[in-house]
């Protein structure tokens, strides 16, 4: 589904970095390992297409990045890729329902795909382990576990091919991130999305179908 | 995005408001000035009509119509009335009407003058003078008010009336040896002939009989008023005329003739040359005025783009979420223009109502003051010109963030 081709970035600060080629099939999880700086970001946000290619080329689904202007990308972005934040993934003045509503907001085809929006998100986030209660909390009185949850109940509302996460339990300790994970895998599996996720944390390993170390290829 | 642009916002609410108020206050301010200065202008325009010339004693002929016509300030000299009866026989002439100020009764100007003032003395777009009550005076003893004196010290016709020396209550000496009975009451006009009371000249003459220099030598009381033969009470002077000319064409002939007049020191002034005289200094004042406006607009404009791009730092992860939900460059850029066009938007609404109300105040203390009422208006074609060439410059002036968004946010990562 999404294959990267010699792919590379270069900083205006003079730093290069050769990224590894990734390939992700439908429903497949990735998992990039790397150290903070070490382009991780900069690679999720080039797949997602919201930063301009410099060298090498992304496939997705038979798109060619390298032939989409900046426009067309981020309508890709609305309609294909759900996108997950390290932390403060949350706009503090919507209302949780509204923050998930954000998913859909700017794809059309995506929105097309939620019959009823109310049930959806009911459904969505009682299947991540939060209480309907959650809906009507204002978000800055929710737990970091629980804004990563309604995150990930964004990233998926609408049912994109691909999420994008990055680092999204690293604000979590080890405990609540184990939980987090076997909810948000539970919902993955019957969702059937790819996903890709940065982190730096070695012991989330188990949960994904393949690893790829990315720490060696800095200029 | 108005939703999101309105709920953003209201986040911010406190400097946004802020800003839209010092905007609003900044208009208000502009369209004030410019409606009191037209109301005003209006205002005095419609003071007078009908009347072609005004003869007075040669002094400034905007003193002159300031005196004779708003009664503002005071009489320069007067002229004789052997100069009017001349001038009454020149066949240019269509009517003559003598008046003569100096007296008031309770604070309101008395105009004394003979009864063909009513007849030929027009207002606003040449309407006639009519009576609310009762008829013009025929004795030298009755008076006719204007409007708002019946109606601000409860009089009517059959009323009576003393006459204060002077035009100040307070300093003047009352005439109170003579009474006058109202014999008619004025329709409102929105005209200083609202604030004045009528009184024939030779009831006037007759109260000044025992007057020498400003000064009461004798009192009426003393006299036999019924042996005074006729023409001791034909005034020696009055303060001036107005006339009506057979052809308007003649005007200019009329008006050289009149400053030729070998006898007597005298002009004839055109109310309308004398007006726009006025409005050509007031204007200058006005326009002054209006710069100042003009900058401070300006300033209020920079105000709302220095705050715009001072929150699109506390904004960054407003924005990178909405990009990373799909939202283009583009979408976040218009964004913070749509911001500048709803605080400019608010600010107009605001601006109206509050012009609305201040123009009503303005109107009425007008009125008080100078006895003109200027017609009541909401908006005019020029003020949606105005508040569309501010809104545009706002929209113009939001270009800058919107620019620096669309920059920062096309080569951001998602973080």
């Amino acid at each position: 589904m999404l294959k990267t081709l010699g792919l590379e970035y270069h900083y205006r600060d003079g730093k290069k970095i050769i990224f590894p080629e990734i390939e992700v099939g439908k429903g497949e999880r990735l998992l990039i390992r790397g150290f903070s700086g070490c382009g991780k970001t900069t690679l999720l946000s080039l797949i997602a297409g919201a930063l301009k290619l410099q060298n090498g080329d992304i496939k997705f689904d038979g798109n060619e990045y390298s032939k989409m202007s900046s426009l067309l990308l981020d309508k890709f972005r609305a309609d294909h890729i759900g996108y997950i934040f390290q932390t403060l993934n949350l706009i503090p003045f919507l209302s949780v329902s509204e923050n998930i509503a954000l998913g859909i907001k700017f794809s059309k085809s995506r929105k097309s795909k939620v019959n009823d929006f109310n049930q959806e998100i009911v459904r969505l986030v009682s299947s991540l382990g939060l209480g309907k209660e959650v809906l009507k909390t204002p978000v800055n009185r929710l737990s970091v576990g629980q804004q990563q949850r309604v995150a990930v109940a964004r990233a998926l509302l609408g049912k994109p091919d691909l999420i994008l996460a990055d680092e999204p339990t690293s604000a979590l300790d080890s405990g609540t991130t184990k939980k987090f994970l076997n909810e948000v895998m539970e919902t993955f599996d019957s969702t059937r999305q790819a996903i890709i996720m940065v982190s730096h944390d070695t012991s989330i390993a188990p949960y994904f179908d393949s690893v790829i170390d990315f720490n060696s290829n800095n200029v | 995005m108005f939703s999101l642009l309105i709920k953003s916002m209201r986040s911010r609410i406190i400097p946004t408001s802020l800003v839209t108020i010092s905007l609003m206050a900044s208009m208000v301010l502009l369209l004030s000035i410019e409606r009191i200065q037209q109301g005003t202008e209006e205002g005095f325009n419609q003071s007078i009509s009908g009347v072609d010339a005004i003869i007075g004693p040669r002094s400034s002929s905007l003193e002159l119509v300031l005196y004779t016509v708003f009664h503002l300030g005071r009489p320069t000299n007067n002229i004789t009335t052997k100069t009017i009866d001349d001038i009454k026989l020149r066949n240019d002439i269509s009517w003559l009407v003598p008046i003569a100020l100096g007296d008031s009764h309770r604070g309101f100007r008395v105009v004394a003058t003979e009864p063909n003032y009513f007849d030929h003395i027009k207002y606003g777009k040449n309407q006639a003078l009519t009576f609310l009550k009762g008829v013009a005076f025929s004795e030298l003893s009755e008076a006719v008010l204007g409007s708002n004196v019946a109606e601000k010290l409860n009089y009517s016709v059959g009323s009576g009336l003393q006459i204060t020396h002077g035009s100040v209550e307070s300093l003047g000496i009352k005439h109170d040896d003579f009474s006058f009975k109202v014999t008619g009451v004025l329709n409102k006009t929105g005209t200083p002939i609202d604030q004045a009371v009528f009184l024939d000249l030779k009831g006037y003459e007759l109260l000044h009989l025992g007057w020498k220099s400003g000064k009461k030598v004798f009192s009426l009381d003393d006299i036999d008023l019924s042996v005074l033969p006729d023409d001791a009470l034909q005034p020696k002077t009055v303060t001036a005329a107005f006339i009506g000319l057979k052809s308007k064409l003649t005007l200019f002939n009329f008006s050289k003739s009149i400053r030729e007049y070998p006898k007597e020191a005298i002009s004839a002034v055109i109310p309308g040359i004398a007006l726009s005289e006025l409005w050509s200094i007031v204007g200058l004042v006005d326009k002054g005025f209006e710069l100042l406006t003009w900058i401070i607009i300006a300033i209020s404009l920079i105000a709302m783009v220095t705050l715009i791009i001072a929150s699109l730092d506390n904004r960054n992860q407003e924005m990178t979420i909405y990009r990373a939900n799909g939202a283009s460059p583009k979408f976040l850029a218009t964004m913070v223009i749509y911001e500048s066009l709803v605080i400019g938007l608010v600010a107009i609404i605001g601006a109206i109502i509050l012009v609305t109300i201040v123009t009503y105040f303005a109107t009425n203390q007008l009125n008080l003051a100078l006895g003109i009422s200027p017609s009541f208006k909401w908006i005019s074609l020029e003020e949606i010109k105005v508040f569309s060439l501010i809104l545009f410059a706002g929209v113009l002036s939001s270009l800058i963030p919107a620019a620096m968004v669309f920059r920062k946010n096309l080569h951001q990562t998602l973080s």
